[in-house]
């Protein structure tokens, strides 16, 4: 019923193309011009950088969504009680919706990185460095985009209903944080193996660079020798991180407490 | 069949240490009430816990006969108050567009209302871009719905020019809906004179009285004998009696400064 307004909303925010698409492009430029010195000139090695670089800044990138989504739940809160209540709108309707919007705007987003990663790296190494399974990388984000937003809205949820708006920013900002963190740490770190599935972030950017790779996952992106994960895991490590919160975020949005947006304010 | 359409009953909203709404008793049925009082008397509160927007400490609303804590798509209620129409950041046309489709009637109405009131330039800008006046005519207009049997409308005058005001209450008066409507505004009263008439003070509600005995109704000080009903403020008390007293309410322009005026 709101599918179609909320996907336009988010769409035709300029925020989310600034920062999710954008600034996104500066690391990719990075990536191509700064970082790649060291990438041996195999298309093995080229192949499997480009990868690498696809699964992090597309991770970054979907972070952006929840972050869009965490600010409109949260300006929404009051409107969002009120339709509940006074109009044919219904929480699982709502969040079905919503969901549709950030799946459909993450496969957007992942299609533009994933051309510009072909594009760029292509041209960099000089050779034809085309994604192994580009739908899967697709559908991929799809349930990313899903999962990005299940987890902001848990997040902003839990502080509208039951603690003051006035962390809403931290809050927001989680999904951003923990994908840098995650991201970062999977490209140069060791992580544990149990934290590596346990993490839905290392899931999603080991997932996206298996799909354009085609390359067992490596524990360490830039340290193919360290091991790899298995990918039916990560999957299942996601759709249950996804399934999980989809529960509990449905359950919040029906005790959805109405906030004045001047309560968020610092100073 | 619906008993009543709107029953507040020793209705309680407190903020942090702060009663906004003192034990408030309200029924609208069969009728259309106007609520005056100053600003921070707490009118704004009660339509605000009517719609679920405001933390009721005690007391209890039923709407239809229906508990407000048990609500769940009732689309015959309506409101003007901006809030409610922020689920998305889209442009005015999108926004009629969302709230005629969870209201389950077409947009047709509103557009030609939008038109009526010369509001067509509107359509393509957000609500935070409009002016106080013109985003209050936009959320007066999402609230006269066809299907729409009790409007809630906070202040639906305010900053509206008065060629639009005047548009409104023929609007309003036509109006099938069971309404309640605040104002701060005594001038207005006389044009509504078949409605009922309800004062809010310091977060506690008087009344209903007959807006056509406006012409007839006087505010004094301290405790009548023939009160319609006695006043209890932080200014002194006061009561509300037919046609003797100390102050004609019609001389007044807001309720503050007639209780002042009184005080004195």
């Amino acid at each position: 019923m709101i599918f179609k307004y909320l996907l336009k909303s988010i769409i035709r925010n300029r925020s989310l193309w600034g920062w999710g698409v954008v600034f996104m492009f500066f690391w990719l430029l990075l990536g191509v011009f700064v970082f790649s010195t060291s990438v041996p000139k195999q298309a093995v090695a080229a192949l499997s950088y480009a990868s690498s670089y696809y699964g992090t800044i597309t991770l970054f990138s979907f972070s952006t969504i929840a972050i869009s989504i965490s600010y409109t739940l949260y300006y929404g809160s009051s409107a969002l009680a009120y339709c509940f209540r006074y109009t044919k709108l219904t929480p699982s309707g709502y969040f079905l919706s919503l969901l549709g919007a950030a799946s459909v705007m993450a496969t957007i987003m992942s299609a533009i990185m994933l051309s510009a990663t072909y594009a760029l790296f292509s041209w960099k190494f000089g050779v034809n460095l085309y994604p192994y399974q580009p739908l899967a990388s697709l559908a991929l984000s799809a349930i990313s985009g899903a999962f990005m937003m299940v987890l902001a809205m848990a997040l902003v949820l839990v502080v509208i209903n039951y603690a003051g708006v006035k962390n809403i920013t931290f809050v927001g900002f989680i999904p951003l944080v923990m994908s840098y963190i995650f991201g970062f740490g999977q490209l140069y770190t060791t992580i544990p193996e149990y934290i590596e599935y346990a993490s839905p972030f290392t899931a999603i950017s080991s997932l996206l660079y298996a799909s354009y790779g085609g390359f067992a996952i490596p524990k360490v992106f830039i340290n193919p020798s360290a091991g790899t994960l298995n990918p039916s895991i990560l999957l299942l490590s996601l759709i249950a991180w996804l399934l999980v919160l989809a529960v509990l975020d449905t359950q919040l949005l029906r005790r959805i407490r109405p906030r004045a947006i001047e309560e968020a304010r610092q100073v | 069949m619906v008993k009543c359409m709107l029953e507040a009953n020793q209705l309680r909203v407190v903020y942090g240490s702060n009663i906004v709404l003192k034990d408030v008793n309200l029924v609208v049925n069969g009728e259309k009430v106007v609520l005056v009082g100053p600003n921070g008397s707490g009118k704004s509160t009660l339509f605000r816990a009517i719609l679920g927007l405001a933390p009721v400490a005690s007391g209890s609303i039923k709407v239809f006969d229906k508990s407000l804590s048990n609500m769940k798509n009732v689309i015959e209620v309506s409101t003007n108050i901006a809030e409610v129409y922020r689920i998305a950041n889209l442009k005015v046309a999108d926004i009629v567009n969302i709230y005629c489709e969870l209201k389950g009637i077409g947009n047709a109405q509103s557009f030609q209302m939008m038109k009526e009131f010369e509001l067509e330039d509107t359509l393509g800008r957000k609500l935070y871009e409009l002016s106080t006046g013109q985003q209050k005519m936009v959320c007066n207009i999402l609230a006269m719905n066809q299907k729409a049997k009790l409007l809630l409308l906070d202040e639906p005058f305010d900053n509206v020019d008065q060629s639009r005001r005047r548009r409104f209450i023929e609007l309003l008066k036509q109006s099938n809906a069971e309404l309640l409507m605040s104002t701060h505004e005594f001038e207005l009263l006389r044009l509504l004179p078949d409605w009922k008439l309800c004062f809010m003070l310091e977060g506690k509600l008087w009344g209903k009285f007959e807006v056509s005995q406006l012409e007839r109704l006087y505010i004094s000080r301290g405790r009548a004998d023939n009160a319609m009903a006695v006043m209890e403020t932080s200014m002194g008390v006061f009561s509300v009696t037919l046609d003797k007293g100390d102050v004609l309410v019609k001389t007044a322009t807001n309720l503050s400064s007639l209780l002042e005026a009184v005080a004195e």
